[in-house]
């Protein structure tokens, strides 16, 4: 059947009818996989290098790491430099650096929240909540049944994965399908956490719930039973090729072009630093922002300097960081690249579309009339 | 720790020298008041750390 377009009665392909019937079946079309950066190709934040806080943090944009112990392992994009699965440059790779029995309440993960916005159509919470099929490439040194959860925004609805790595050090792919959840609070259309999808590194037992149903108890992060990634020094757990879409079957990987997925992620995190650069980084003179102040002339005490304006609209008001081209926080350099007075660029007010910063110290004079200054914003969920 | 701005716009997140926005909906502002009233030490502009009572009331009072 030939693909016809036609005036009156719409388009019809094989799968698709205009004039949409009971039956029709949609095609597949574009951004269907709810899941920003799946590939792990965007790293703003560290430009590869790995990363162990404390608590938690980013690691590849929009993924988030979170440890209830200090110290258990690093994170970060292509850790372990292993070959990527077929069709992928990039994954997150966590590697365990002790061997931690973990207790009841622990809980080793990597996260990424999806906005509410983009969730919204999945009709979580109602009688028309969609089945969801959760898909990815998975590679550890360990085997066995590893866990997740599919979770709502106040942790109060959940749902224990399990899937399992039988060969170990070999990339394997995994589906997941889910039922869609028909009750529940979830925050729907708005700019709040639609769904959190979660891949547990550990979770004590009472993070932990009984896989395959949706359960009200509260803040489970993996299946009981799952496998703990913390608990054997070494091991690693490499991931990539993330996808979440409508429907009971996986379908290949939603590769976007890189420009796109970028501007996605930068909806939640943006920077001045070229990408390839970490925030922070020193000699990143004349690559950010640059203010023209006058030869001669100086930025007052108290001053306001010019609002930057985001590239791309945040999600709500970001948090804001400023550095000097030498790295310096809420410092404003020369175009020498020599830093100024400390707190001469201190961020000041900032909203979704942009911010300022101004000079909280005394008057500092720029050579060759300017100043200059990088900074990150975030508006992560 | 956090500390108050001078002109009371943004909350400094002394860790990382980040300033957090007044915002509901900023994830970072939202930490803040939960560790602030779990016992997280907050200053005031000029450096000076508040009482746990002082820093209640602050949060309370906010968006």
């Amino acid at each position: 059947m030939p693909i016809v377009l036609n005036g009156d009665t719409g388009i019809s392909t094989p799968m698709y009818n205009g004039a949409i019937s009971s039956n029709a079946v949609t095609p597949v079309v574009g951004m269907k996989n709810k899941i920003i950066n799946g590939a792990c190709v965007i790293d703003q934040r560290n430009a590869g290098a790995l990363i162990n806080p404390a608590v938690s943090g980013y690691t590849v944009d929009r993924w988030y790491y979170f440890q209830s112990q200090t110290s258990k392992g690093t994170i970060g994009q292509n850790a372990g430099s292993v070959t990527p699965p077929v069709g992928f440059t990039n994954y997150l790779g966590f590697t365990s650096t002790s061997a931690y029995s973990i207790n009841s309440t622990d809980q080793f993960l990597i996260q990424q929240s999806i906005e509410g916005f983009n969730f919204a159509d999945l009709g979580f919470g109602s009688a028309n909540a969609k089945t969801v099929t959760l898909s990815f490439q998975v590679y550890s040194s360990l085997t066995g049944t590893f866990g997740g959860v599919l979770q709502n925004s106040a942790s109060t609805r959940n749902y224990p994965f399990t899937y399992t790595i039988s060969t170990a050090n070999t990339w394997t792919s995994i589906s997941v399908t889910i039922a869609g959840d028909t009750t529940g609070t979830w925050v729907g259309a708005t700019n709040g956490t639609g769904v959190k999808v979660v891949f547990s590194l550990g979770s004590g037992t009472s993070q932990s719930a009984t896989a395959g149903a949706w359960t009200g108890t509260s803040f489970i992060t993996s299946a009981t039973g799952a496998t703990s990634v913390v608990g054997t020094n070494g091991a690693t757990f490499y991931i990539t090729g993330v996808q979440l879409e409508v429907g009971s079957t996986a379908t290949s990987f939603d590769y976007r072009p890189y420009g796109t997925e970028l501007q996605l992620c930068q909806r939640y995190f943006e920077k001045s630093y070229q990408q390839g650069v970490a925030l922070g980084a020193s000699g990143q003179g004349n690559t950010g922002q640059t203010l023209y102040v006058g030869t001669g002339n100086t930025v007052a005490g108290g001053d306001k300097l010019p609002n930057t304006t985001f590239m791309v609209t945040k999600r709500t008001a970001p948090t804001i960081n400023t550095w000097s081209t030498n790295g310096t926080a809420n410092t404003l350099a020369n175009m020498s690249g020599t830093d100024l007075a400390t707190n001469s660029c201190t961020p000041n007010v900032a909203n979704d579309r942009s911010f300022f910063a101004y000079n909280a110290t005394s008057s500092v004079s720029g050579t060759s009339g300017c100043v200059q200054f990088q900074w990150s914003a975030s508006a992560e969920l | 720790m956090y500390k108050l701005t001078t002109d009371g716009h943004m909350i400094q997140r002394l860790s990382d020298n980040a300033f957090i926005p007044f915002d509901p909906a900023n994830t970072d502002y939202q930490t803040f008041k939960k560790e602030v009233l779990a016992g997280a030490e907050l200053q005031d502009a000029d450096g000076n750390v508040m009482t746990q009572e002082q820093a209640d009331d602050f949060i309370k009072e906010l968006p």
